[in-house]
């Protein structure tokens, strides 16, 4: 069970190395005032004040690198702030494909599948992160499912569920299909060595 | 110094990219026109706010669907196609589905996308909304309709106003037509009238200027026109008579002996003699008056026979007299020359009597014409007095037969007589009935050639004695039928056979017969022979009739 968001905590959190673009950010942002308004985006930045890390939302560079550790601070004061709860940060994540500047502008949608989960997919990882890395792993498009592994990067538990929603997004742009589930099959907060994850549609 | 030279250049292209993703958001969102970047497999990448408004989706909700759930799946299809193979294509009229299951007419624009590499990653899709043109098509459409049925209609209101205008001008045609021929019918039918009436004047006239009387009774039995000869019989005037039934007529003493002889119901008859009063005799004669086979009056015709009857009656009575006065010295010669043939007056020569049988013969004949011509005159004075008494028939004929067995033989005639073994007596007057028979019976052998033959049959009837005398003689000519039973008639071919008949006869045996309830008649025909019958009645008891 992680720690409550405090001053400390949020401390400790800036102390994580490495930055995300600052489209994560903005991602959030369009979240919280599609689901809350204006008013909703104001509590959360309030709250970021009351953090000591405040964040104007709307000032947030898109294509700029920003600490990991902001990223982290700001899911988890949302969460906080509307009391979200894990399948609301899952949707968040899926949100996110919809709008984010990345999987739009940076993915090539060329007929092949493959080419685009085996070449692409580290590519989007890396337009967003300096941490981390994503190695599709395999493809079966038969069977309709796919095995995503994410190396070296033990951030938050809170981005396991997150990421579900994104990567679930992101096969939604790739894959027809009504219906795209996402299994974190592993995960380096319950001892594995990475994170893994199924897509299956 | 070269890194931060380098990291600068990174910002300053960072910056750019993000001016430029925000420049095109910007762009995307301004478009009024729906956009969509489709997938090369046909999923949707990107939508604008314009897009999320004509489809009802969200942004975030068509983004990642099926692009075919959006359109019509073959119409988009074929968009796809199209694109994928020529780069693009412009103002493709197709149907846009919305999230609210609505159909919308869109118009659509796609164009190709390709990486650097020149591999398609896409293409982008624009919308027109043709709702608003559809309907204003549609719309236009209408009106056209509704203009070209407006036009039909006055097409049709003219055709029909024409054709009512061509049918009215027929009609007036027709009606003048009708007029035409109403007017030539009203004066056909007045010309009629005019005849009509020339006629009923003419016909009036004659009635009235008629010599005999005229009285017509209608359907009812009343009298609806009497004329002027006919008020004169019997001293009334038209206005009395008019419209009375002839029972009603009885309360003029004039017209009583009319009602009397012809009954309430107006008997038909022909020519039948009442005496009205003194010096007036009509002969009386009614007719139904017939049309298309329906009885609608009755005439009766009223001749004036009071001076025919003054004649005759003066006739009758001159003949009476010279008979009766010539019978006394026929008689007195008749038993003269009987004394003479019988040798009373001593002998005479063979010469002498052959002259005296001449003359007795001839004197005969004389005393026979002499009876008739008394009997005839009885008759119609009404003096021929019958006596009936039951009597044989058969032995009259028997009798008669007897009285004429030696002409029979002489002339070699073959006199058949068949009688039933039973037969009733009749009452009649044994006189009148053997005279009857007697003329008949003479007129048989007198007109048979000789070696021909005579038969007389007698037979029972229901309730009457039948009477056939039939000979094998010259025969009546047809054309001469009609007068047998008139007085004096004797037919051409029996008055060169026999000069001798007085042709009164049949006249005196008609009014005997008839004088006893009976009927004659004859069958015959020239050349061939004669059937007489006569009935006598067997019950009826004869009186006097006359």
């Amino acid at each position: 069970m992680p720690p409550e968001l405090t001053k400390e905590v949020a401390q400790k959190l800036m102390e994580i190395k490495g930055e995300v673009r600052g489209v994560v950010f903005k991602t959030d942002a369009e979240y919280v005032l599609k689901e809350k308004g204006e008013e909703g985006l104001k509590k959360v930045e309030e709250e970021l004040e009351k953090l000591g890390y405040p964040i104007k939302y709307k000032e947030i560079k898109t294509l700029n690198y920003y600490p990991v550790g902001l990223r982290i601070i700001s899911l988890l004061t949302i969460k906080k702030v509307f009391d979200f709860d894990e399948k609301k940060i899952e949707e968040m994540g899926f949100f996110a494909t919809k709008i984010s500047l990345i999987p739009r502008l940076f993915i090539k949608y060329v007929f092949s599948f493959s080419k685009i989960f085996f070449e692409q997919g580290p590519r989007i990882w890396r337009e967003h992160w300096t941490v981390g890395e994503l190695i599709p792993v395999e493809l079966n498009e038969e069977k309709k499912y796919a095995i995503l592994n994410l190396k070296s990067f033990t951030l938050h538990p809170i981005y396991c569920s997150y990421l579900k929603g994104y990567f679930s997004g992101l096969f939604q742009r790739m894959v027809k299909s009504p219906k795209i589930t996402c299994e974190e099959t592993k995960c380096t907060f319950r001892g594995d060595k990475y994170h893994e994850f199924l897509l299956k549609w | 110094m070269v890194a931060e030279r380098e990291q600068e250049k990174i910002s300053i292209l960072l910056e750019d990219l993000a001016s430029l993703e925000s420049y095109a958001r910007d762009l995307l969102n301004f478009l009024p026109l729906p956009v969509c970047l489709v997938s090369s497999i046909g999923i949707i990448l990107e939508a604008n706010p314009a897009f999320e408004k004509i489809s009802g989706y969200k942004i975030e909700e068509a983004i990642g669907k099926p692009i075919e759930d959006i359109f019509v799946k073959e119409e988009i299809e074929e968009v796809s196609k199209a694109t994928l193979e020529k780069g693009f294509i412009k103002g493709k009229e197709i149907n846009l589905l919305t999230k609210d299951k609505r159909k919308i007419p869109v118009s659509v624009s796609t164009l190709l996308r390709k990486s650097e590499e020149g591999e398609i990653i896409g293409y982008f899709l624009a919308l027109f909304d043709l709702t608003d043109i559809k309907k204003a098509e549609a719309e236009i459409k209408r009106r056209i309709e509704e203009l070209e049925k407006l036009r039909e209609k006055e097409i049709i209101l003219r055709i029909r106003e024409r054709a009512k205008t061509k049918d009215i001008e027929r009609k007036v045609k027709e009606l003048e037509e009708m007029r035409k021929a109403l007017m030539n019918i009203l004066e056909d039918v007045e010309e009629e009238r005019k005849k009509a009436e020339e006629e009923k004047n003419k016909t009036l006239a004659i009635i009235n200027n008629l010599a005999d009387g005229l009285l017509v009774f209608d359907k009812e039995g009343k009298v609806s026109l009497i004329n002027p000869q006919a008020e004169k019989f019997f001293g009334v005037k038209e206005k009395e008579v008019v419209g009375k039934s002839i029972l009603e007529l009885n309360q003029f003493d004039n017209f009583r002996p009319i009602v009397e002889m012809v009954g309430s119901e107006i008997k038909e008859m022909f020519r039948k003699e009442v005496f009205i009063k003194e010096n007036l005799v009509l002969e009386v004669t009614t007719l139904p008056m017939v049309r298309e086979g329906e009885k609608f009056g009755t005439l009766m015709i009223l001749h004036d026979v009071t001076r025919e009857k003054e004649i005759e009656r003066m006739k009758s009575e001159f003949v009476s007299i010279s008979a009766h006065q010539l019978r006394t010295p026929l008689s007195a010669i008749k038993w003269t020359l009987r004394m003479f043939l019988d040798g009373d007056l001593g002998e005479i020569t063979k010469e002498q009597r052959e002259f005296l049988e001449r003359i007795y013969k001839s004197n005969e004949r004389m005393i026979s014409l002499i009876n008739d011509l008394l009997n005839v005159t009885r008759i119609e004075e009404g003096r021929y007095v019958y006596k009936p008494t039951p009597v044989d028939v058969a032995q009259i004929c028997q009798s008669t037969i007897e009285l004429y067995k030696e002409e029979i033989e002489r002339k070699n005639l073959e006199l058949i007589f068949k009688k039933p073994q039973e037969l009733p007596k009749v009452m009649a007057d044994v006189e009148k009935i053997s005279l009857a028979i007697q003329n008949l019976l003479e007129n048989a052998i007198r007109y048979t050639l000789p070696g021909g033959k005579v038969e007389i049959v007698l037979e029972k009837k229901e309730n009457e004695i039948q009477f056939l005398i039939k000979d094998t003689g010259i025969g009546i000519p047809k054309d001469q039928q009609g007068r047998v039973f008139t007085k004096f008639f004797r037919a051409p071919n029996a008055m060169k056979i026999d000069t001798q008949g007085s042709g009164l006869g049949l006249f005196i045996t008609k009014n005997i017969i008839e004088a006893h309830g009976g009927k004659i008649w004859f069958e015959s025909e020239e050349g061939k022979g004669t059937i007489f019958y006569f009935t006598l009645p067997i019950t009826e008891v004869i009186e006097k009739r006359y």
